[in-house]
Parts: structure tokens; sequence; C-alpha cells
């Protein structure tokens, strides 16, 4: 606390009370949302904003959404800045001038007035189901402009001083296969921008206006303080980290992810020159994407108490040559961005490595894969989206993790039941992949496996994935995971797709797809890894005993360690290896 | 001749002491507080009782009823000391308890760890067999692979088992004939349970989940209770054990043997369920339940003088209050639950200054031992209990009647080393501060169970208890605009008093998941009467009047494509579709904020709870007999409102006239402040009521 004016109490009371609303909010969404995607998937983000539109506390949801705000925010208050009154809600989905980042992530954003004044932002923001588009699910690999990915709203008024615009709501309305789940989870949103500004409107009433502020300040402030502090601890250099992307279709060119992170003092540059340019596909990654895993993956370096707010985004910059998939220009189509975008987190997160190598983690699954399939059943349309996340790299000290949200974001599973009660498709298994954690001193977390067949008499179907020809990385000698894969049973006859398919594919009744994801890299030398531990593994059946005398050099007798046997195997692998 | 009294006891067993409340037929109350044996918790209960039989002079046959909280199952899967299980899957599903729901609790934490499954994957088997999502079979049941998994199981040596295959809440036959099976195959004292026994509804990790822990904890209860029952037997007790659900109903030690992950949240349950009863008494309908003790703080509401219940609930997830956003850091159990929010704020709660330098209380405790530094135990960090005697609110040389020497000297010097001078605060504002921060956490739990349902903590009066509860009511309610503040007779042991209150409960379920427009009235009264005679006999087989039981319906429906429920009361006879719909979009507008009374409504399911009251369960004449506090006054620290020198009271000196606060109330089992600005007097019960002003 540098201000002495403030009550350090008063400050934890307010913090506390902060991030509780933007708590409830996202509880508000999750219990009455309509579609699988937001309600099992929690794929939106809530957040508040203080009366300059910065974010003052996030709700306990979506990391590379939750950075973007700030850019949905700017956009927001540059064209509307004279011009927000009570009851406004304003919404926007647009990636280029509305610092959207693709559309089916639609934002809901709600000034909150005090006394007449503007004093802060209830925002919300949720992947829909469909905008409309050239395929169910609006996230068609083969856009090759967004004007072919679906309905775009630029910043624009939802509600003017509280009367709906019934007109915008109408071609919303018009514009989705699923008209129910979006206005159904639309609603949702303006539940939960309610119930934002219902508790926001308490704290002003308790406090009042003008001894709240300084309090906001200062919470902006104390962010910024730690986290230039947590970056001080870092030592000052440039490192560099290229990842990958596999590529398009099925004679992929590698796309690449370029980071130049600049540590000097208590601030960081995240310069992206030398990424490769913008595609003819839907994978352009808008900047403010960019922007939001950018600024998580710093946030990470520390697992202090920093507040959740836009002040620890201060010190760090970050610069993508325009034209580049980090920062394509319209109209590039983007719908499934997400993948670069959780490659940038990994790249910034690869350079990091060099230097603070006991915070980081070894690459994870590379982000969520996106999978679409849609069509019409007993004269109903139905879609599927799933946004599939599953495991993180090992760490210094820590085993990577296996079933768990990718870091950067923070998603559910669809149940399978559910999935099989409400669509016709059913999951023939969902399942932890064995050997398919890279190894390390510390293991990779394990790739999953899912398995879906369509029993529709036919679908269409879209997917994108990614990390089979650059798997996951590991870290000071630690393998990579392994790599993805995707199955496709058509008729019979069993075909590996490409990571990203550009085109949608037509599916029959009876057709099997199945994901195996990409495995987490691992840390340090597998052959020092305590045996014990390799042994736990076999039992468990996460690494082959196989793969535990050829790669760990652990050979296990009888259900244990061998332990003269395993001092001559690791001998010999480390003779062979030189 | 005048009939003999007959007495009821409530034993509560918490982490440090045990309480037992005894309630006779002529309305005698009892309460006693021992010391808690966590080796063999059993031991304490029986010397507690023969302690109580022998001072009361009672015979082991003047007691006819025993109900019993107990956190042997919460405590059995937090340290993971639970059986070791096995666990049957569908093929293709057996790793559905590991994946998770992969939510990850907290961002921005690479050095994050899921708990462990409570089955480990070596113990996890897959049979052949698929149900199709309407019960129909797709793959019949291979009974080949369940030999095979028979085999391996029993050679494993575990001691629980249990069976979850997909889709069985439609249809069990698959999950039946492998327990048929299993059984067969496994010794006698395996205990084998399956999902569509203990939670037959869609989605299978919670379902998967929630029947694992039934297993897990199943042994540990069975073996706790039947050496409870032998020693109570032993001791010439015949009357029959009752235990409290964590849905604050009670069942037979016999069912809780059977369902264990029924009892997880018992203790908690009980406080509840007393203060319901207390709202009920008083004829208010709407009261908040706060229940502060050493380690942790618990709130719950009562609404219409019913405690509102959820069936999302995280064992483990630690001390949280967002739970409900399926933060994943726990273990779930999708069942009736009182809906109690829980943090870690209590008398022992260590205090400190984080990273940011930012005052912190709790989680971290110091326990009962080495407990506050202030009682010179060994304790050498301040927790919130040092900052209250440095305040003035608590005795500075004893609490607990004298039990409980207290050393101020220490509690000001550390207060004011590790929090005052850090945060450059003057040594009572300090102390002060960790009061403000400890109820502003509080403050949170309390939402979490109002404004989180759409319900205005305003509408409701504040009931506190427990060790610590009477110190910080009037601060939590005054930061939630609360106007009504009681603190019930014995608030030390109120919990226990809830167990001898508690009603028996059985309820039973039919599953629709049908749009209400498809219903068909006639099928879904049918369902109605069918559940209501399935309930009836539940409560005939136990040798209850039925007539006296009480019966509530309610249905639990959703908007088409919504993924949660919201439950709605049916009135008694005919089942009116519409009302029940309308009665649905306005509880949807109520706790949501926005409803949609055009848009299709699924009818989830219909339930049939009944009830049957405790019998003789008023405690009117609960312990009054508090003797007149000696201490005169003493100076204490009300923040901005500075010192007061404050009259320290008992109880009974609060009768007949009100006065204004400041007031310090001391009792054996904790102390109530009233600030100044409030007014204090007792009601009729003898309950402390303080009306709060802001």
């Amino acid at each position: 606390m540098t201000d002495r004016r403030l009550d350090p109490i008063t400050f934890e009371v307010v913090k506390n009370a902060l991030s509780s609303i933007a708590d409830e909010m996202a509880l508000v969404i999750m219990r009455s949302a309509y579609s699988p995607v937001v309600r099992d998937s929690m794929d939106y983000s809530t957040a508040l904003c203080d009366r300059h539109g910065q974010i003052i506390a996030q709700g306990l949801t979506l990391a590379v959404q939750l950075g973007a705000f700030p850019d949905g925010m700017r956009h927001l208050l540059a064209q509307y800045g004279n011009d927000v009154k009570e009851g406004d809600i304003f919404i926007f989905n647009d990636p280029y001038g509305s610092g959207g980042q693709h559309l089916p992530d639609i934002y809901v954003i709600k000034p909150v007035f005090h006394e007449g004044a503007l004093e802060g932002w209830a925002c919300t923001m949720a992947h829909h189901s469909d905008v409309g588009g050239i395929t169910p699910g609006s996230t068609a690999m083969h856009a090759t402009e967004i004007l072919q990915e679906g309905l775009c709203l630029p910043t624009l008024k939802l509600y003017d001083a509280g009367k709906p615009n019934t007109t915008l709501l109408k071609i919303i309305e018009k514009n989705t296969r699923q008209p129910v789940q979006v206005l159904g989870d639309l609603k949702a949103q303006l539940a939960a921008c309610s119930i934002g500004e219902r508790g926001y409107l308490r704290l002003l009433q308790k406090y009042g206006a003008a001894a709240l502020h300084p309090y906001l300040d200062e919470l902006q402030d104390q962010a910024e303080r730690m986290m230039r502090a947590v970056i001080r601890d870092i030592p000052d250099g440039t490192y560099r980290f290229d990842d990958w992307i596999d590529g398009l279709g099925d004679t992929p060119e590698p796309i690449r992810i370029a980071v130049a992170v600049t540590v000097k003092g208590d601030e960081v540059d995240i310069d992206m020159a030398g990424t490769s340019g913008q595609v003819q596909a839907a994978i352009n990654c808008p900047i403010s994407m960019v922007n939001s895993v950018a600024y998580c993956a710093i946030r990470c370096m520390t697992s202090t108490g920093i507040p959740n707010c836009q002040g620890y985004m201060r010190p760090i910059k970050i610069r993508a040559p325009e034209g580049t998939i980090v920062n394509p220009l319209s109209p590039a189509a983007c719908a499934a961005r997400g993948v670069i975008g959780y490659r940038v987190f990994d790249a910034i997160v690869g350079a990091l490595a060099q230097v603070v190598p006991d915070k980081v983690i070894a690459g994870g699954e590379g982000g969520p894969t996106l999978l679409s399939i849609g069509g019409r059943h007993k004269n109903k349309a139905f879609v599927l989206t799933e946004v599939m996340v599953g495991n993180w790299g090992a760490r210094a000290t820590k085993d990577g993790v296996e079933g768990i949200s990718n870091p950067a974001a923070n998603l559910s599973n669809q149940p399978v039941e559910l999935i099989e009660a409400e669509l016709p498709l059913e999951i023939n298994h969902y399942a932890l992949v064995p050997d398919s954690g890279g190894a390390g001193r510390q293991r990779g977390g394990l790739a999953f496996s899912r398995e879906y067949r369509l029993t529709a008499d036919e679908a269409v179907f879209t997917l994108r994935s990614d990390r089979r020809d650059h798997p996951p990385y590991g870290i000071a000698e630690g393998r990579a995971g392994s790599p993805s894969k995707n199955l496709l049973t058509h008729s019979g006859k069993t075909e590996v797709l490409p990571t990203m398919p550009m085109k949608a594919m037509n599916l029959k009744k009876g057709d099997v797809f199945r994901h195996i994801s990409a495995g987490g890299g691992g840390y340090g030398d597998p052959q020092v890894r305590d045996a014990e531990l390799v042994l736990a593994d076999v039992v468990a059946g996460k690494v082959s005993p196989q793969a535990a005398r050829d790669i760990y050099g652990v050979v296990i007798e009888g259900g244990k360690v061998d332990a003269a046997a395993t001092a001559r195997q690791r001998s010999a692998l480390r003779t062979a290896a030189q | 001749m005048a009939e003999r009294v007959g007495y009821r006891i409530g034993i509560d067993i918490g982490g440090t002491f045990t309480d037992l409340a005894l309630l006779g037929t002529d309305g005698s109350l009892i309460t006693r507080k021992v010391s808690s044996t966590p080796d063999d918790y059993g031991r304490g209960i029986a010397d507690g009782i023969v302690e109580l039989l022998r001072e009361l002079s009672l015979k082991p046959s003047d007691i006819v009823d025993l109900v019993h909280a107990s956190t042997i199952a919460t405590n059995a899967i937090l340290e993971q000391k639970g059986a070791a299980t096995a666990l049957i899957t569908t093929r293709g599903f057996r790793d559905v308890l590991e994946l998770r729901r992969l939510r990850i609790p907290v961002l921005y934490d690479l050095q994050y760890d899921k708990p462990p499954p409570l089955v480990p994957r070596h113990l996890r088997f897959e049979i052949d067999e698929r149900m199709a999502a309407g019960g129909r079979v797709k793959q019949p049941l291979d009974h080949a692979s369940v030999e095979a998994a028979a085999a391996e199981i029993a050679k494993s040596g575990v001691k629980a088992l249990a069976v979850t295959l997909l889709h069985s809440y439609a249809n069990a036959d698959h999950e039946r004939a492998v327990v048929e099976a299993l059984r067969a195959k496994l010794p006698d004292d395996v205990f084998v349970t399956c999902s569509a026994d203990i939670l037959p509804e869609i989605r299978e990790y919670e379902r998967t989940s929630t029947t694992v822990i039934n297993a897990y904890v199943g042994p540990v209860v069975r073996s706790y209770l039947g050496a409870l029952a032998g020693k109570l037997k032993g001791l010439g007790i015949s009357a029959p054990l009752t235990v409290m659900q964590s849905n604050g109903g009670v069942m037979t030690a016999d069912a809780a043997v059977r369902k264990p992950a029924y009892i997880v949240e018992s203790g908690p349950a009980a406080g509840v369920i007393a203060c319901a009863h207390l709202a009920r008494r008083l004829g208010r309908a709407n009261v908040i339940s706060f229940d502060m003790g050493g380690t942790t703080a618990k709130a719950a509401m009562i609404e219409d003088g019913e405690a509102a219940r959820t069936t999302e609930y995280e064992v483990g997830a630690g001390i949280n209050l967002s739970s409900k956003l399926v933060k994943g850091g726990g273990y779930p159990i999708k069942l009736p639950f009182i809906d109690v929010s829980e943090i870690g704020a209590g008398g022992g709660s260590i205090v400190n200054i984080d990273d940011a330098g930012t005052l912190k209380v709790g989680p971290q405790s110091a326990g009962a031992v080495p407990g506050p530094m202030c009682y010179g135990l060994g304790g050498e960090r301040p927790t919130f209990t040092d900052a209250m005697v440095v305040l003035g609110y608590l005795n500075p040389v004893a609490i607990a009647g004298g039990r409980v020497k207290l050393d101020a000297a220490r509690a000001h010097a550390a207060i004011e080393a590790e929090v005052a001078r850090p945060l450059g605060l003057k040594i009572a504002e300090a102390a002060h501060g960790v009061y403000t921060l400890a109820a502003a956490t509080m403050t949170r739990a309390v939402k979490a169970v109002t404004t989180y349902r759409g319900r205005d903590p305003r509408d409701f009066a504040l009931v506190a208890f427990g060790g610590n509860g009477p110190i910080t009511a009037v601060e939590i309610a005054r930061a939630l605009e609360i106007k009504d503040v009681l603190i019930p007779p014995a608030p030390g042991v109120f919990s226990a008093l809830g167990l001898l209150v508690s009603a028996t409960e059985h309820s039973a379920v039919r599953t629709f998941v049908r749009e209400v427009d498809a219903l068909k009235l006639a099928d879904i009264e049918a369902a109605s009467r069918a559940l209501e005679g399935e309930v009836m006999q539940a409560f005939a087989a136990e040798g209850h009047d039925v007539k006296k039981v009480e019966l509530l319906r309610t249905a639990e429906l959703r908007y088409v494509g919504q993924a949660y429920e919201l439950p709605v009361t049916l009135a008694p006879g005919s089942i009116d579709l519409g009302a029940m719909r309308s009665a649905f979009d306005a509880e949807h507008a109520r706790t949501y904020g926005h409803s949609s009374p055009g848009d299709p409504v699924d009818l989830i399911s219909l339930k049939v709870m009944g009830r049957l009251a405790a019998g003789d369960g008023e405690f009117d004449r609960w312990s009054l007999a508090s003797k007149p506090a000696s201490a005169g006054s003493r100076k204490a620290f009300f923040g901005a409102a500075g010192w007061h020198d404050t009259p320290v009271v008992s109880r009974a000196d609060l009768a007949g006239r009100k006065r204004q606060g400041p007031v310090i109330v001391e009792e054996y089992d904790s102390t109530c402040v009233i600030p100044p600005g409030c007014m204090v007097g007792l009601d009729p019960l003898g309950n402390i009521a303080v009306e709060v002003t802001p």
C-alpha cells in the first residue's frame, strides 16, 4: 500500500467483494445458459471493469478470454465514449474493429451508473454454438474470408437506455442455426451483467464513489507493482523461441510462431517479428487474443496473489507485425484462431524456460481441439461443438497433469451421457493413452483419446487440431509428448485425417471419428527419473514395461524395480547415446 | 404414577470436542462438551455418556434414542484413508474418474496439482456391455469379461468395489448383474455398491465419483458405526442409533452403513437444522444460519422455515466459496446436501501478511493445539482469538468458565509485531482489521448461499452460534445490512441440539426428462402416487406411524437445452401442470434475473419426500441458568467508534430490559459482542436479540 490514506483492511475487503461479484456473474451464466458449449464446456468469461474501462476483477473463467476485454473496452470507449447512457448494453464480436477474437465469441457489456455518473462495467463473453457461416458451429477451417464465417457484429447497442434493440435481436435470431440456444445464452449473459451491476452498485452505495475510487486505483497499481516485481526477478535479456503449427490441409506447410521475449528491468517486451504471414484459412489470430495469451503467460510466472486486474498487464508490451498470422488484416478468416493463440502461449513459455526454468511448464496438448458435427436429425438441426483439452507438460519438480484444462483456458468436458442423450452420436471411448506423456525426470501428462460414432443418416464435420508434426516440447532433456492423431472410419475404411482438414467432411451413419490428443512434454533426463515413480506408472498402465526399459532405463521384474538390472540398463543407454 | 422420563441424546463429533445434548421427554435439556478421541471416536462418546448417566443418576434404559453426527466419512476422504477400492466401468470409460471435468480451481498457477483419484488406475476395470441413452441394451453383458474382472479384483484384496456403467440411470440391469456376480466372487466383507443404488442420474463423472466415494468410505463407516453400536450395547443402551445425513434428515445406522455417502456433511447439517427449528419456533420464516468454530465458519440459508439444499458438493475442495462454479478442487458428491458454504476462518485461524503485503486471516489454523498464542500452549503465530483479546472482546484472564487461562500480553505482542508494525497501524486498529477482515470473508460465505441464489440477505435474520459466531455476528450483519441478530442459548453446543429436532426423512424420485407440454397428466399423477406409496412403505418398514408422515412433492424443471434444473414445490392434491410451469418461470426469474415463459420446459424429475418430525423435540427449558458474570466492565475497541468502557454481563442480566451497546455478554462457551449503537435484549425463548444499526 503506497497510498497511506488508504486503509489496508478496506482494501482487502473491496478486493474480495469485487472478485466475488465476477464469480457470481460466472455462476449465473453456467446455470442458466442453454448451449452445451457454454453450460458444459464453460467456454465463457466474466469480468468487472472500473470507471476507466479497465478490468478490476475476473471471474474464475478463461484466461485467454479475460485478457481480451481490454481491447474490447478500448474500442467501445473510442466509439461511444460520449454516448454511454444508463440502461445501455453493448454487444459485439467483430475481430476487426471492435476487439473481438472470432465471430462465435459474443461480448455483452453493461455500463454501471451510480448517481448519474459512469462508475464501471459488467462484462461477459461467451462462445455461441452457431453464428451462421458455411458450416454448423461456425468454425469452418476452410473459410478464406471472415465474410464466410457468419454474423459479424460491430460494437452496437443491444439495449439503448433500457430499451431492447429488437431489430438487432431479430437479425441475430435469423442468422444462426441454433436460435434458441443463442438467444438463451444471450439472456444468460444479460442476466450476468445485471448481477454484476447490482453487486457493483452495492459497493458504491456502501463506500460512496469518491471514497471507493482510490481503492480501485490502488488495486490496479498494486497489481502492476507486483507484476513488475516478478519481472524484475527474471534476468535481463532477450530470449527467443520458435514454436510451430503443423499447417493446413493435406500437404501442410509448417507455420512459424516466433517470439523474442525481452526482459529489461521490470518490463517485458514480446516481439513476434518473424512469425508467418496470415493464411487463406480460418486460423488467423486477431491481436486481441494474442495480447490475451501473452498477458496470461507472463502472469503465470508467479503463483503469488496478484490481484486479477488490468494493472498487471501494464508492464507487458506485445508487438506483432500487421499481416502476420498473429495480427491478421481484415478480411482474414479467423473462426478457428484459437490454435495460434495457444501456441503463442507455448512459445512465450518456451522462451522463458531458458531463463526461469523452475517456473515454466513443458508443452501441453496445444490448446483445444475444435470439433463440430452438425446436420439435421428427425427434422431438427443439431450441432455438437467440442473444445477438447486435456493435459499439461511436466514442471521442474512435478510431473505434468493428465485430465486437466489447458492452463490458458479453463474449459470443461461435455458428459458422454448428455451427448448421447441429446444428439445422434455415440461415444465409444474417452480414455487416457499409455506412453503418450513425454518422458523425463518429470513425466508429461498423458494424452486422451475420444471416439464418436454418428447415428444420424448424415452430418457435416469440421475439425481443427494440431501438434502432430510438431509435438509438445520437452524441457531440459525432457522428451516431447506424443503427437496427435485423427482417424476417420468412413464406410468401413479408416484414414488418417490431416490435423487441419481444409474442407467440411460429410459423414454417413455409422462413421467413426477418433481424436487422440498430443501428450504433454517431459522435463529433465528420463534416465534420472526415480525408478519407483516409473514403477508406479507401469503399475497404473500409464507407461509400458517396454518404455520403462527402453526410455527410462528401468527394469521391472515381478512387480518390483530390479535395481541392478536398472543400473546396467541406464548405463547401456548412456553409452548408446554417446 | 408419573410416566417415566425418557431421554434422547444428540452426539456431535468435531475435531476437538464432542458435544452431547440430552433432551428429556419432560422438556429438560442438558448439554456437555467432552474431548474428542480421534484414535477411536466411539470411546469419547461412550465415556461422555457414562459420565452424564452417572451425574444425572440415569439408567441406560432411560435412553430412548441416539442421534449422531460424525465427520468420520469426510475425514476418510480428506486424509485419503478410505478403503482400498476397485471400480468397474463400461469398456472405454475407466478413466472417466481420473479425467474428471478438467476444470482448474485457480487461474494462472502452473504448479497446480489435481486431487488424486480415489481409485488408482490399476484398480479400475472395464467390462464389455453397453446401454444406449434411453436404456436400450446396445450390447449385452459379456459375462466372461465380468468373470475376468472379478478374478483380478479378488486377487487385488480390495475392501470395497464400485460399479458404474454408462446410462445405468436409465437401465440398471447390467449394473445389478455385475454386482450380483461380484458379490458371489468376493469375500463377504468387501463393500459393494453400484451407481443405480446411490445416484441414478445422468452425467457419468458425477455419478461415478459419488458411487466411488460411497464405496471408499463404506468399510470405514461400517466398522465405526459397528464398533459404536457395540460400545453402546456394552453400556446397556438398547435404544436405536440414527445418523444425520448431509441433507439434515436422519437415517438408521443400518441405512448409513449401506449409503455412507449420504452422511458426509452430517456435522454442518446439524447446526442448520437446529437453526431451522429455532426459526420455526420463533415464527420467523427466513433466517441465515451462521456457525463459527475453531477452524472454519459456515453459513446456510433457511427460507420459509426450510434449509436450502443443493446437490452440488465437493469434499475437500478446500475452503472455497465458489464450489458452485465446478472448480474441480475436490471430490464431487451429487447427493442432497444442505447448501452450506464454508470458509477457513475460525478462532484458531492464523493471521498473516501475504506476498502482496495484505492482511489475511486463515485458512491455516493453529487448531486447539498449539492454539492461539494467548493460550500459552506453544502457539507461535497470532490468531483471530489473539486479536479478540487485544480488542477486549474476550476475557483477558480466562475463558470457558475459567477452564482455559489466557495470556493477554502474548496476544498483544504478537499482534503488534506481526500485524500492526508491518501495516503501519496502531495495535488496536490492527486487531480490529483482523476482526473486520474475518467478518468480510464470512460475509462472502453468507453471500454464496443467498445472493448467489438470487436472495437478498437483508430479508433475513442472522442466527449465530458456535464458539466464535457470537463475537462476529453483529459485524457481519452490518456488512450485509441485516437488522436482526439472534444468539441462541448454549451457542457452543447448539449444533448438537439440531440432532434432537431433526426429522426422519425418506424420499423417492422418478426421472422424466420430458417436455412438460408432452406430458400426460394421468402419467405424472400415477407416478406421484407410486412415489408416495414407496415413501410410506419405507416409514412403515421402520415401524413408524405413517399417519404422522408429512409429504412434500417437488418437481425439478429447466428450459429445454439448459443443464441445471430448479425445484418447484407442488401443492398437495391433484397436479396442475400450468401452475407448475408458471412457478418454474417465477423461480427462474428470481434466481437468475430472467425467464422465458414462451420457451419449452423439461420436467427432469418428480420427487416425493416424507418427513416424520422428531417426537418430543421442544426444548423449552433449555439451559437458561447461566450465572451472572463477575466482571463489571472492561475496555474494548470498536474501530471508528474508538475505545469504550464496556459492561460485561451474563445472558441472564439481559432479561427484562433492553440495553444499549456497547455490551459484552460472557457465557461458558462463547462471548457475544454488541458494539455501540446497537440495542440488545432477550427474546421469550432466551435468545440474545440484537437490533443492528448501521
